[in-house]
């Protein structure tokens, strides 16, 4: 086998390659800075020249493509002339890309106080100083941008967050900052899922005492999220297709309905962990409950009983 | 002489206490009112968590009797609520509960500001000082 047919061979859609090159996207490369690091990656110190070739972009990209790559610190020059470049290995690569995003980050967070600065400075052009009261929709397509939504309303969340979905629903999800916020959560948390004991389950970090099994029968395609009664993720695709797609709201009247068909399903749900109920769950009634409860009515009513015969008493007396 | 005034007679709180009620139990609700009524006190009752979080926002009392198991909205919510709002210090909130609850949660109740417990059954009289207690802590 020639290199020009292995090199050929390395970007047919069969190839693991393929898959690792759409992965590296995901880190801030663009396809052909991918494809370029994982050419040399394999095949070793080349010349700008031989990349060129055996990938078949055009020789100035090329250059660019190696000098970009080089910036970001992910393969470097090897002196000689023509000047010849090699890959880092994959480890130290993904440390670096992470690395580089992360610092990418904490720059736009220092910036943002700037940002608003120089926002506020500018007169504001539109007579309308109030804040729209109209109900807010909006699309969200793929999976990012879907997250950012979660998270930003998980983190900002004051009194509860109400989630209904399959496992299969959250599997996305799993490993993300928004598993790692739910379990952190401060406001009241309360999840209907599909949970099962056996296996690996999306929220198994989360208290079992704020997750309810959703009924078999409930398991069709709904999944959504409320944050504090005031805004809700709807998932509108399926969580198996590609693209997911999910449409997020302040309107009042989805809002309610939402949360209307929750807490009918909550009220319906079990616990997931039934046989230790009685300790884990503080707002369950169980029977030892009711009985205290009445033990205390009962202490109350006797001693009102006992004043009120008293006062009759005295009356007759008097 | 009329009932009620015998009865107030009867034995007299000298302290005047707002006391807020937030039971789902509607029974123990009503007797306790009568009962603090009786003992000279104001009481306000909600039956439900959200309505009764409400009223510790909008209003200042003198105390709080906060149930924990209610539906939908229940005690912990409601105390998670005034925890994530800077309020829960501020308002002297006693849980009275009949939920099987440990000495460690109690105490990490406490920790998080709120100000005593009361076990459902408890007597009367020891009802009354706890709540005494509390709002002049």
């Amino acid at each position: 086998m020639t290199i020009e047919s292995l090199v050929e061979n390395m970007f047919e859609l069969d190839n693991p390659i393929n898959e690792l090159n759409r992965l590296l996207v995901k880190y801030d490369l663009t396809p052909n800075q991918a494809k370029v690091y994982l050419y040399l990656s394999k095949m070793g110190i080349k010349t700008a020249s031989d990349v060129s070739k055996a990938l078949k972009i055009p020789r100035t990209e090329t250059y660019h493509l190696l000098s970009t790559l080089q910036q970001k610190g992910i393969i470097f020059s090897v002196f000689g002339k023509p000047t010849k470049f090699n890959a880092v290995g994959i480890d130290e690569t993904v440390v670096i890309l992470i690395n580089n995003e992360q610092k990418r980050i904490n720059e736009l967070e220092t910036g943002k106080e700037g940002i608003i600065k120089l926002w506020e400075m500018i007169p504001k052009y539109s007579e309308n100083k109030n804040k729209s009261a109209e109900n807010k929709f909006q699309t969200l397509q793929g999976r990012n941008s879907i997250l950012v939504k979660l998270e930003q309303m998980i983190k900002e969340s004051s009194e509860n967050i109400l989630v209904l979905g399959t496992d299969l629903d959250f599997k996305k999800f799993y490993h993300t900052d928004f598993t790692i916020l739910l379990k952190k959560i401060k406001s009241d948390l309360k999840i209907l899922s599909d949970y099962s004991n056996k296996g690996i389950h999306i929220f198994e970090d989360v208290p079992s005492k704020k997750i309810k099994k959703l009924d078999d029968k409930n398991r069709e395609d709904f999944c959504f999220i409320i944050k504090d009664d005031s805004e809700v993720i709807f998932f509108v695709s399926k969580s198996e297709s590609k693209d997911m797609m999910a449409l997020w709201t302040d309107s009042k009247t989805f809002v309610i309905t939402l949360r209307s068909l929750f807490s009918l399903l909550w009220k319906k749900a079990h616990h997931v962990d039934e046989t230790n109920a009685e300790s884990l769950l503080g707002s369950e009634i169980t029977f030892e409950h009711r009985l205290r409860e009445i033990e205390q009515e009962k202490i109350i009513l006797n001693y009102l009983q006992k004043n009120f015969k008293l006062a009759e008493n005295n009356g007759v007396k008097k | 002489m009329s009932k009620n005034s015998t009865i107030k007679n009867s034995k007299i709180n000298s302290n005047h206490l707002n006391v807020l009620i937030i039971d789902d139990n509607e029974q123990i609700t009503k007797m306790l009112t009568t009962f603090l009524e009786l003992k000279n006190h104001n009481c306000i009752v909600s039956n439900d968590g959200k309505q009764g979080l409400a009223l510790i926002q909008k209003n200042k009392h003198d105390v709080v009797l906060l149930d924990l198991a209610m539906p939908e909205f229940d005690g912990y919510s409601v105390i998670q609520a005034l925890e994530n709002k800077d309020q829960l210090k501020n308002n002297k909130i006693i849980v009275f509960t009949a939920s099987t609850i440990t000495q460690d949660e109690l105490d990490e109740l406490v920790n998080r500001g709120v100000t005593s417990y009361i076990l459902k059954p408890i007597d009367i009289d020891l009802l009354l000082s706890k709540i005494i207690e509390s709002a002049t802590s």
